[in-house]
């Protein structure tokens, strides 16, 4: 797992995010993502004479709309200049974030704008999701991320009654998260008081994934703007640096030809976090990290993947989520803006994830801030057939002597 | 290549997808279906920093990514036929039955074109730039249909001397922390001074001041020099070889080409006055023909003579009409065409003339007035009577000002020291103040320059004066 070292740093200098909501009739999409788009240029202090390029990505065809980018160019500012649209799922949010960190770095452009949307009341996800299956063997109605074997593994390996209350505690956690980010589109205002009666209450969608557990589909955008080392120092008081990013993927491993216990299937995960820790010299993650902004769909996925983003051993996962120490104020607060249960835009929700993670090391979340300071920020995006991409962020410029050559 | 490749035992899975699909028209795209639908008014949006209209509207102008939401206007239901195609099959989705004509077309006012049907002509007399008019459905179906299509129009040329048939409201639009940041820059900016040179005007003669330019050439060369001496501005009547003012298109434009070429950075500003004796249609036609940067506009009916100063004895007796119509059509035509007019101000009457026609919203900001002084039929300079004109302004509006013959420097000296711009010129007066016969427009212009000095404030350069009276470059 070759990765070669930068050509030169990159910073985070803008970040423009909507209001998440079910239903934005007020707007079209072009509108919404010119929300996003002119909160990163004031965020920035720049207009679009100075962005260089724009990365555009959504899930395709979830509105309907063949080539958006075209479309959007109201919105996006992309008119006159270099535009490219990017589309990988559920990661795509986070592809654009690494595209755009790869096209500052490389020399190309010094400045690039991310814009990843969803306007998901438009059209329909399982028309998008559905032609993912080949018809001959299987097209049955897809509805992509809804699933409940993880329910299942994790029931199967900790028991019923720990499992349960493990998932409920993690998404009472991300409710009172996202109570606190004006920006969140689902925020009941749930108390820890109430996990026992949403286990036996909360209608289950698949096994025991329930309603309550589930993210829930938005409409939103989310901008973000980089920089090379240079423009990022004059231009910002507060640059957040990218220090590194993966991506791997399976595409193999859908898995409707049956699940196969020797090969669980979202390795991709723990894979991913080994490389990144391993090439930046990172032993304890738990430790390093002062944020974690998890792509999560559904809170059993949650709870369980923590253990492979940390590289957790055992239980110690559980124990994160059953002490707190996942909540703001925690050890290692996951999610503070809500995460993916509170907002799913999904083109826009891996970016958000980069752009909350940004926010926190800046100390810019207002009134979601981590109250300790936030040095070393970790983001991660997830889609299709089980995607992985992890972005580092950091505060200072100082791991250069590390050995990520 | 064959087509007959092997089929056989090769399965194939029918299916059909049906989607649920909605659409969010957002706000303003419902406004202008809502206002289709209800009052039978096709709208669209102006951007009011490069002046393009789009229609349909949107929230943002694609090309500088100006807010444009609240800058509503209101288009003609006739425009001109850009390009077009014609639907030679039937299909359930479609709103005709085949064979139909689909063009494209670009509403008067408006710079984007959009699809539509076109009826009453048959397809291979259909030719881009052909006239059409919109016909209204007579029921509604709450979208584009409630234009039921477009059919030749009746009257082939833009009648801009008659009035219009409706007005709009003005567009009350909040102004924003960037509205007021570039309200301070310009007034920053104002502290610099503007120097027009109007070099010929129509009626000052090679037999009263030689260096009047005629040709082309001769403008351009004029142009140059007051460019030179700092005159960021030329206003401009193009007159014939012989010295007459002219309406002719090609040779206002082959005039006002020659200043471009010999000094592109200088604006022109063209004279929708022309000449004694030109027509509405002659007088406004030229301007959108040329579209210069900017285009005077005159605001009332008055007399315009020459009468002897010293015995009063009239020699030529002539009505220079600007009626509320003229100053409004011309003022729209102006205004859609990209040109800005700078108001011609030739006493307190046209102010308030300007003021009322102004109420119907389609001027945009920031104005610019010119005050004209000693002309017989207008008001002479008189600084206290200067000073009340420059207070009825409307708020951040900018003026120049200029005066005939010896009133010319009194009047631009006053106007720099109250905060105006100045013009001069031979259109104007032919002397210089020592009282000799100015070698040109640029002569003035250097005076123009010392007056500037005096007074403290520098010379703006062209680009300045764009920013300060709200140009954009072409």
């Amino acid at each position: 797992m070759a990765h070669r070292k930068k050509n030169r740093n990159v910073g985070i200098i803008g970040i423009g995010q909507t209001k998440y909501s079910s239903h934005r009739e007020d707007v079209n999409q072009p509108e919404m993502i010119n929300e996003a788009v002119s909160a990163a240029l004031k965020d920035a202090s720049l207009t679009m004479k100075d962005v260089d390029c724009i990365v555009h990505g959504n899930m395709e065809l979830f509105e309907m709309v063949h080539q958006p980018d075209l479309w959007h160019t109201l919105g996006t500012g992309a008119y006159g200049k270099d535009c490219i649209r990017i589309t990988t799922g559920g990661t795509v949010g986070a592809t654009i974030a690494c595209a755009a960190d790869n096209l500052v770095a490389s020399g190309m452009y010094d400045i690039v704008m991310a814009i990843g949307f969803q306007k998901l009341q438009e059209g329909h996800t399982t028309g998008g999701i559905t032609n993912m299956a080949d018809p001959l063997w299987f097209r049955h109605l897809q509805t992509g991320a809804l699933t409940g074997t993880k329910a299942y593994d994790v029931i199967k390996e900790f028991g019923e009654e720990r499992a349960k209350r493990a998932s409920l505690m993690y998404r009472v956690i991300m409710d009172k998260h996202a109570g606190l980010n004006s920006n969140a589109h689902r925020a009941f205002g749930l108390e820890f008081e109430q996990i026992d009666d949403l286990i036996k209450t909360s209608p289950k969608l698949v096994g025991d994934l329930k309603l309550i557990e589930m993210c829930s589909q938005s409409d939103g955008a989310c901008c973000v703007i980089f920089a090379c080392e240079k423009k990022a120092k004059e231009l910002s008081k507060k640059p957040v640096w990218v220090r590194d990013h993966i991506t791997v993927h399976r595409e193999e491993v859908f898995v409707m030809f049956g699940y196969d216990d020797r090969h669980p299937f979202p390795m991709t995960h723990r894979f991913a976090a080994e490389q990144l820790y391993k090439r930046n010299g990172i032993t304890s993650p738990v430790d390093y990290f002062d944020v974690f902004e998890m792509y999560d769909p559904a809170s059993w996925w949650a709870v369980d993947w923590l253990r492979d983003f940390f590289m957790l051993k055992g239980d110690e996962h559980l124990k994160l989520v059953e002490n707190r120490e996942i909540m703001i104020g925690g050890k290692i607060p996951v999610n503070p803006s809500g995460g993916v249960i509170g907002s799913n835009p999904i083109g826009a929700t891996a970016l958000i994830r980069v752009a909350e993670a940004a926010l926190q090391v800046r100390g810019d979340a207002g009134t979601h801030q981590i109250p300790t300071p936030v040095n070393h920020a970790l983001a991660s995006g997830f889609g299709g057939t089980m995607w992985t991409v992890l972005m580092m962020l950091e505060k200072e410029l100082n791991w250069q002597g590390v050995n990520n050559g | 290549m064959s087509l007959d490749f092997d089929r056989k035992d090769c399965f194939v899975v029918d299916g059909k997808l049906a989607l649920p699909y909605t659409y969010f028209a957002g706000r303003m795209g419902s406004k202008f279906i809502t206002t289709l639908r209800d009052e039978k008014k096709i709208m669209g949006v102006k951007c009011p920093v490069c002046n393009k209209v789009y229609v349909p509207p949107r929230q943002t102008c694609e090309v500088d990514m100006t807010d444009i939401r609240e800058n509503w206007v209101e288009l003609r239901n006739t425009g001109e036929v850009t390009n077009f195609t014609v639907i030679r099959y039937d299909d359930k989705h479609l709103p005709r039955k085949a064979p139909f004509i689909l063009a494209l077309i670009k509403l008067d006012g408006a710079d984007s074109p959009f699809a539509h049907i076109l009826e009453g002509i048959a397809p291979e007399e259909v030719k881009p730039g052909m006239r059409v008019e919109a016909v209204f459905a007579k029921a509604t179906t709450s979208t584009i249909l409630d234009i039921d299509h477009f059919e030749p129009a009746r009257v082939s040329k833009v009648q801009v001397s008659e009035p219009a048939e409706r007005t709009q409201a003005p567009a009350a639009a909040p102004r924003s922390k960037e509205e007021m940041e570039q309200d301070e820059r310009r007034k920053a900016m104002s502290k610099k001074v503007i120097i027009t040179a109007a070099l010929a005007g129509a009626a000052t003669m090679k037999n009263q001041n030689p260096a009047v330019p005629y040709t082309p050439q001769e403008f351009a060369e004029d142009a140059y020099k007051c460019w030179k001496a700092g005159a960021a501005m030329v206003h401009v009547h193009a007159r014939e070889d012989g010295g007459m003012a002219t309406h002719d298109h090609k040779r206002i434009k082959d005039t006002h080409d020659a200043i471009k070429e010999k000094c592109p950075d200088l604006i022109v500003n063209m004279s929708s006055a022309v000449g004694m004796g030109k027509t509405a249609e002659q007088r406004i036609s030229q301007i959108i023909h040329v579209k210069p940067e900017m285009a005077s506009l005159n605001t009332n009916t008055m007399n315009f003579s020459l009468v002897d100063r010293k015995s009063g004895k009239v020699f030529i007796d002539f009505v220079f009409e600007n009626t509320f119509t003229m100053l409004q059509d011309f003022g729209k035509a102006m205004e859609e065409a990209g040109v800005k007019p700078e108001m011609e101000l030739y006493d307190m009457g046209g102010l308030d003339n300007w003021l009322l026609i102004s109420k119907q919203g389609f001027f945009t900001k920031p104005y610019n007035f010119n005050f004209v002084w000693g002309v017989a039929g207008g008001q002479a300079f008189r600084p206290d009577a200067f000073m009340t004109m420059k207070h009825a302004l409307p708020e951040g509006a900018n003026f120049t000002t200029c005066g005939v013959g010896t009133d010319q420097f009194p009047a631009i000296t006053m106007s720099s020291l109250a905060g105006g711009h100045m013009r001069v010129g031979l259109e104007d007066n032919i002397r210089i103040p020592t009282g000799e016969l100015a070698k040109g427009s640029y002569e003035q212009v250097e005076w123009a320059v010392k007056i500037a000095e005096i007074a403290g404030r520098e010379v703006a350069t062209p680009d300045e004066a764009r920013e300060i009276m709200g140009l954009r470059k072409k």
